[in-house]
């Protein structure tokens, strides 16, 4: 699943990375730097991933998986991150304030205090992750909200698809948070994932076939 | 680089077939502007001055269609994630 998330997130990058190329807006760079680091991350997730399903098989430790899971939250934090800067360097060039702005700031500086002994601890144990998650939700909800802003001014199909994206990209680290409560949420995490990627997809077949 | 893509659209929206004073009213330019603007764009390759007879108009090129295609895509990719370009 991570894999053809990974490819998709690439596909976004390169057609943002094109964006820049032709108009020099650095906001579509900021686009194309967040998914580039995201889809390195759910590259290396993947791949640490299967590599550890191999070593689990052959009796092997878990610390494959989360060295990739730690690596796919780092990228996952500074994607999020940089998408955020994108919208608030945006509000203030159009001389509006976002109430969510301290919000996401005082996260990323609290993620910024961290040394590197804590962030270890706060990755939690090898296969549950809580408090990262929690982070990210918190970064794909403010996302979420700017995007489905956008939508609710402009009606428009593709920023429905990029709301929706980010809506279930939200849901998924929420399902991830409460897996304790049950195996299936952890599979429905990875499914609303791929969802939200897959959201992504139609949107960018739709803005670069449609003339 | 907007003020461009406003004339080549103008031109667009005219059939591939506008008049200067079609150009002039329709980028909202004053007549020195749009004059330095077009040769700009002539420089450039994406459009061509024909004159036909007493008929004057400008035409988008191959390259010039190319370019506006894009150019469009790459505005309906940022739009949906709610960026102005």
């Amino acid at each position: 699943m991570e894999f053809v998330a990974f490819i998709i997130a690439l596909a976004i990058a390169y057609q943002a990375l094109k964006g820049y190329r032709l108009t020099k807006q650095r906001t579509l760079w900021y686009v194309h730097f967040s998914f580039a680091v995201l889809s390195a991350g759910l590259l290396i997730d993947s791949l640490t991933g299967f590599l550890g399903i191999l070593a689990r098989t052959f009796r092997g430790t878990l610390s494959l998986t989360w060295i990739g899971y730690s690596i796919y939250f780092l990228a996952q934090l500074l994607a999020y991150s940089m998408l955020i800067y994108a919208y608030v360097s945006q509000t203030r060039t159009l001389g509006t304030t976002s109430t969510t702005i301290p919000l996401v700031s005082l996260i990323g500086l609290a993620t910024l205090q961290i040394t590197p002994a804590q962030g270890i601890r706060l990755l939690g144990p090898l296969e549950y992750h809580p408090i990262p998650e929690i982070i990210l939700l918190f970064l794909a909800l403010y996302i979420a909200v700017q995007t489905g802003m956008n939508y609710s001014s402009t009606k428009d199909r593709s920023a429905f698809l990029v709301f929706l994206a980010f809506l279930l990209l939200t849901l998924s680290h929420l399902f991830f948070i409460l897996q304790p409560f049950g195996p299936l949420l952890f599979v429905i995490g990875h499914i609303l994932q791929l969802l939200g990627f897959i959201s992504l997809l139609t949107m960018l077949l739709r803005v670069t076939r449609s003339q | 680089m907007r003020i461009y893509v406003d004339i080549m659209h103008v031109i667009q929206r005219e059939e591939n077939h506008a008049k200067p004073t079609r150009i002039l009213y329709g980028a909202n330019l004053s007549y020195d502007r749009l004059v330095k603007h077009l040769d700009e764009l002539k420089t450039l390759g994406v459009i061509e001055e024909v004159d036909d007879h007493d008929d004057r108009f400008y035409r988008l090129t191959q390259k010039g269609i190319e370019f506006i295609n894009q150019f469009r895509a790459v505005e309906r990719f940022a739009s949906a994630f709610g960026f102005v370009i």
